[in-house]
C-alpha cells in the first residue's frame, strides 16, 4: 500500500483520530468541509473562507509582489469548456499565491504569467507556473497547492510577466519584462493551522459572495466611476459587463474613433474577470456598423478591459456582446460554476 | 515498488541510463556487464561516409510506420579550444585523426555509433574573417518575451548517439585518451590537450526509458510516466510528416554547402500539474490541438497516430487563431505547424530528455538549413499572436508552455564531413 492509498483509507475508516498521522487526518477534513450538493450555475457562497498570511511585499522593477499562504485547498482548472476538480494533494502544504501590482499606480495586473520556486537548502523543492485563479475573498491571483519539505527555512523565487494583454495610456510600453523576487518564508504547520478558518453554513450555497478581503483583493471601480460615457451594465453567465466609450482612442490602440471599453467583472466583489474572448455588435437602424473582438486590454484608468475602436456610438444603438470561449481561469469554491455558459447580451444605448 | 526510505532500487535499464549520466570507467564497466558487452560491427574509413554529417536517417532503424528510431542513448560533450586565434594546422590533423578513430570503430547506426561534431558562432568569432551569408549563424539569444536563458558559448559540441550506453562512453573515453582501442580498432588520436571539456550532457528517448528515469525533480513521486512512453511527457514526437527532410535542412551553397545548423536548448520539465492535476483532455489539447482531444484522436502514447500527428489533415494549424478565440486552447504540434513552408517542416527535431541535474531535462536539440527557420519556428510555438487578445494565457491552455523553462540556448554550425575538424569560416 503507497502512502496515498493508505491515507485514503485512513480517511474512510477513522472517524477517532490517533496520533501521529492521525493528526493530519483530522485537520484535512475539518478543512476542507464536502461540497454543497445542489450549486448553482452561477456565483455562490462557499462552504467556507480562510485567511491567509502575507510572506513578502518586495518589489522588482514596475512589478510589487504579493506573496501569501492560506491552507491547500480544492479548486478547479479549466480547459476550455472542461473543469476539472482538483483535490488537495498527499503531501501539500499550503496553498501558495502570488498577486503583482504596479508600483506606481497601484493597479493590479491580473494577467500574464507567475512561476514559483521555492527551495529549501538549495534543494529545489517546487518549480511550476502557478494557475491565473479567482477567488472570492483574493480575486484574481496566480496559486496552487505547494507541498513543501516540513517546518523550516525556505527561499521562495517568484518570476512575472511580462503582461502581454494590450497596454494603454501611460501603461504604453510598461510591463515589458520578466522580473523576479527572491524571498525567504518561514513555514510551520502550526502557523499554518493558526490561520482563520469560518465555515458558512447558514448561507452555503446561496447566491452571492464572500467580502474581499483587504487591500490583498484587487477590485474593479463601481460602474459610475469608469472613465468614459458609461452606456450601461448588462449580464450574461452571471458575469457583469460594464460598457463604456471613450470620445477618442486611447494612445497604445491602433486606429481612430470612439473606443468602446467593455469592464468584465465578478458580480457582488467587481473583480475583473480576464482571459475570455469577447466580442462585441453593434447595429443601427438595422444595420451593423461594428462587428469584431474586443481586445484584452490594461489601461491605467479603464484598468483590465476588453475594447475596440468602433465608429461612435448613437443613442439607440444596440451592443450585443457575445463570449467564445470562457475565461481560462482557474476557481476556487464559489466560482467553479459561473462563467462558463454565456448567452449573447444586449444592451441598448 | 514503494517509495518509503528513499529511492527505489536501480533497475537494469535504469542503471545503463544512470552510467552514462555519471560516466567513467566504471560506469563504463558496468553498462559492458548489463548490456552483455554487445557484438557490433566495425565502421569503415571516413572517406566512405556521407558528407553530410547529420545524415543519419539512411542509418536509422524505421518502425512500422516508416518513422525513423532515434539511438536511445545520448551523449553530449561541450569543448572549449585551448588557443586563441586561429587553430594550428597540428591541432586540425590531430583533431581528424581522433573524430576519424569513432568512424572507424563502429559501424554507423543505432547499434553502432553516429555521432556529429559542430562549431559555435562563439568558435568563428576567432578569426578575422567572417562566416559567409550562406551560413545562418546569429549568437543565442532568448527566443520569448518571458525567457530568460543563460547563452551557451563553447567553441565545439560532439553528439554522440548509440542504442547502447556502453557504446557512447567508450567513444567519450577514446576521445579523451582513455583507452587505446575502441570496439577493437586502434585509436590513433585524442582531443586531449586541444579542447577542454567545459560541461557534459546526457540523455535518452525510447519506450521505457523515461518511465524508468522519472524518479527526478519535476515528476511527482506517484511515478506517472507511461511504460510505453519514449518521452516524459508521455507522447510520441518526430512523426515522419512532422520533420523535415535531411535534405531540407542543409545548407546548400558557399564552403559549407552539405552541413547544416544545430540548435541545442536545455529546458527543464515541470510535470507536476500535468501529471496530477490536468485532465487527459487537456494533455491531448495542449500538445496536439483541441480537435485532437475533441475527437479522442490519441490513444496511449499515440502510437496509433502511424507517421502523422494529423496536423494537416484536420487543419489544425490554420485554425489555430479561431481555437484560440472560440475554445481558449491552442496545442502545442498545432501552433508549430504554422512554420511548415509549403506543408513541410522546416526543422528537423533530434532532442531527447535527460535526467541532468536530476531534474527532468529536455535537450531540444534540432537542425535546419539556417537558425532563422529554428527561430520562426520556436515564434510560432511561443503562440503569442494567439494569446495577446483571447482566452489562451502566455502559458496557460497555451500548449505546453506552462510545463517548461528553458534555461539554456546554444547555436552551431555543423559542417560537412571534409571540414568537420576546427573550421576556417572559409571553409
Amino acid at each position: 500500500m503507497n502512502r496515498r492509498s493508505f491515507l485514503a483509507a485512513g480517511a474512510t475508516a477513522a472517524g477517532g483520530v490517533t496520533a501521529g498521522c492521525g493528526g493530519l487526518l483530522q485537520t484535512r477534513s475539518v478543512r476542507t468541509p464536502p461540497l454543497v450538493e445542489d450549486r448553482p450555475d452561477a456565483v455562490y457562497v462557499p462552504t467556507h473562507v480562510e485567511g491567509m498570511k502575507m510572506v513578502d511585499g518586495s518589489t522588482a522593477g514596475r512589478y510589487r509582489f504579493g506573496l501569501s499562504y492560506s491552507y491547500p485547498h480544492r479548486f478547479w482548472v479549466v480547459t476550455g469548456t472542461n473543469r476539472k476538480r482538483i483535490r488537495i494533494g498527499e503531501n501539500d502544504s499550503v496553498h501558495l499565491m502570488v498577486t503583482v501590482r504596479d508600483t506606481e499606480t497601484g493597479v493590479a495586473l491580473p494577467t500574464s504569467n507567475a512561476g514559483i520556486e521555492v527551495r529549501k537548502g538549495g534543494e529545489t523543492v517546487v518549480s511550476k507556473s502557478m494557475w491565473p485563479m479567482l477567488s472570492q475573498n483574493m480575486g484574481m491571483h496566480f496559486g496552487d497547492n505547494v507541498a513543501l519539505d516540513g517546518d523550516g527555512t525556505y527561499e521562495v523565487g517568484v518570476t512575472f510577466g511580462p503582461v502581454g494583454a494590450r497596454k494603454t495610456g501611460d501603461f504604453q510600453g510598461a510591463f515589458a519584462e520578466s522580473r523576479s523576487i527572491t524571498v525567504p518564508l518561514e513555514y510551520s504547520s502550526d502557523a499554518v493551522e493558526n490561520i482563520d478558518f469560518r465555515t458558512l453554513d447558514d448561507r452555503k450555497g446561496q447566491r452571492g459572495a464572500v467580502e474581499p478581503m483587504g487591500e490583498m483583493a484587487t477590485q474593479l471601480p463601481p460602474a459610475d466611476q469608469l472613465p468614459g460615457r458609461v452606456i450601461g451594465e448588462t449580464k450574461s453567465g452571471d458575469a457583469a459587463f460594464v460598457a463604456t466609450v471613450l470620445d477618442s482612442t486611447p494612445a497604445g490602440v491602433d486606429g481612430s474613433g470612439s473606443y468602446l471599453a467593455v469592464s468584465a467583472r465578478t458580480p457582488y466583489n467587481r473583480y475583473p474577470i480576464p482571459m475570455m474572448s469577447l466580442s462585441g455588435t453593434i447595429e443601427r437602424e438595422g444595420e451593423t456598423v461594428f462587428e469584431g473582438p474586443l481586445d484584452a486590454t490594461l489601461d491605467p484608468d479603464l484598468r483590465y478591459h476588453y475594447g475596440a475602436v468602433v465608429d461612435g456610438i448613437e443613442s439607440g444603438d444596440a451592443l450585443e456582446l457575445s463570449v467564445g470561449a470562457p475565461p481560462q481561469v482557474a476557481r476556487h469554491e464559489g466560482y467553479e460554476t459561473a462563467f462558463f455558459e454565456f448567452s449573447p447580451a444586449t444592451l441598448t444605448v | 515498488m514503494t517509495r518509503h526510505g528513499g529511492k527505489r532500487g536501480l533497475s537494469r535499464r535504469a542503471f545503463v541510463k544512470s552510467a552514462v549520466a555519471i560516466g567513467g570507467s566504471a560506469a563504463l564497466a558496468a553498462c559492458l556487464d548489463r548490456e552483455g558487452s554487445p557484438d557490433l560491427d566495425r565502421g569503415s574509413d571516413p572517406s566512405s561516409l556521407p558528407d553530410r554529417q547529420h545524415a543519419w536517417n539512411g542509418a536509422l532503424e524505421t518502425d512500422d510506420h516508416g518513422n525513423h528510431v532515434p539511438p536511445r542513448h545520448r551523449l553530449m560533450l561541450y569543448l572549449d579550444y585551448g588557443r586563441d586565434g586561429s587553430p594550428t594546422a597540428g591541432d586540425r590533423e590531430t583533431v581528424e585523426r581522433a573524430l576519424a578513430s569513432l568512424d572507424r570503430a563502429y559501424a554507423r547506426g543505432g547499434e553502432g555509433l553516429l555521432w556529429t561534431v559542430s562549431y559555435s558562432r562563439a568558435y568563428f568569432d576567432r578569426f578575422d574573417e567572417s562566416l559567409p551569408g550562406s551560413v545562418g549563424l546569429p549568437e543565442p539569444t532568448a527566443l520569448a518575451p518571458f525567457e530568460d536563458p543563460d547563452l551557451d558559448t563553447p567553441d565545439a559540441v560532439v553528439h554522440l548517439a548509440s542504442n547502447y550506453g556502453s557504446v557512447v562512453l567508450a567513444a567519450e573515453q577514446a576521445l579523451f585518451g582513455e583507452r587505446e582501442t575502441l570496439n577493437g580498432v586502434a585509436v590513433d588520436a585524442t582531443l586531449e590537450g586541444v579542447f577542454e571539456q567545459s560541461d557534459r550532457r546526457t540523455g535518452f528517448i525510447g519506450p521505457g526509458l523515461p518511465a524508468e528515469n522519472q524518479d527526478v525533480e519535476g515528476i511527482p513521486e506517484s511515478e506517472p510516466v507511461d511504460e510505453d512512453a519514449p518521452l516524459y511527457m508521455g507522447f510520441k514526437s518526430g512523426f515522419e510528416k512532422s520533420q523535415a527532410s535531411e535534405d531540407r535542412v542543409t545548407i546548400r551553397e558557399g564552403p559549407f554547402a552539405g552541413g547544416t545548423t544545430q540548435h541545442i536548448s536545455k529546458i527543464r520539465l515541470h510535470l507536476q500539474q500535468w501529471y496530477e492535476q490536468d485532465s487527459r483532455y487537456h494533455r491531448v489539447a495542449t500538445m496536439f490541438c483541441p480537435a485532437h482531444a475533441e475527437e479522442n484522436r490519441v490513444e496511449g502514447v499515440g502510437e496509433n497516430l502511424g507517421d502523422d500527428n494529423g496536423m494537416a489533415a484536420t487543419g489544425c494549424p490554420a485554425h489555430a487563431g479561431e481555437d484560440a478565440r472560440e475554445t481558449g486552447v491552442v496545442g502545442h504540434a498545432q501552433k508549430a505547424a504554422r512554420a511548415r513552408e509549403d506543408g513541410s517542416p522546416v526543422i528537423l527535431r533530434r532532442d531527447f530528455d535527460s535526467t541532468d541535474d536530476d531534474a527532468a531535462t529536455v535537450h531540444f536539440l534540432s537542425l535546419q538549413r539556417s537558425i532563422g527557420d529554428f527561430v520562426a519556428t520556436r515564434s510560432r510555438m511561443n503562440g503569442t499572436d494567439v494569446a495577446d487578445s483571447a482566452a489562451v494565457g502566455q502559458r496557460t491552455n497555451n500548449g505546453i508552455l506552462q510545463y517548461l523553462t528553458v534555461e539554456r540556448r546554444g547555436n552551431y554550425l555543423l559542417p560537412p564531413r571534409d571540414r568537420r575538424a576546427l573550421p576556417t569560416p572559409t571553409g
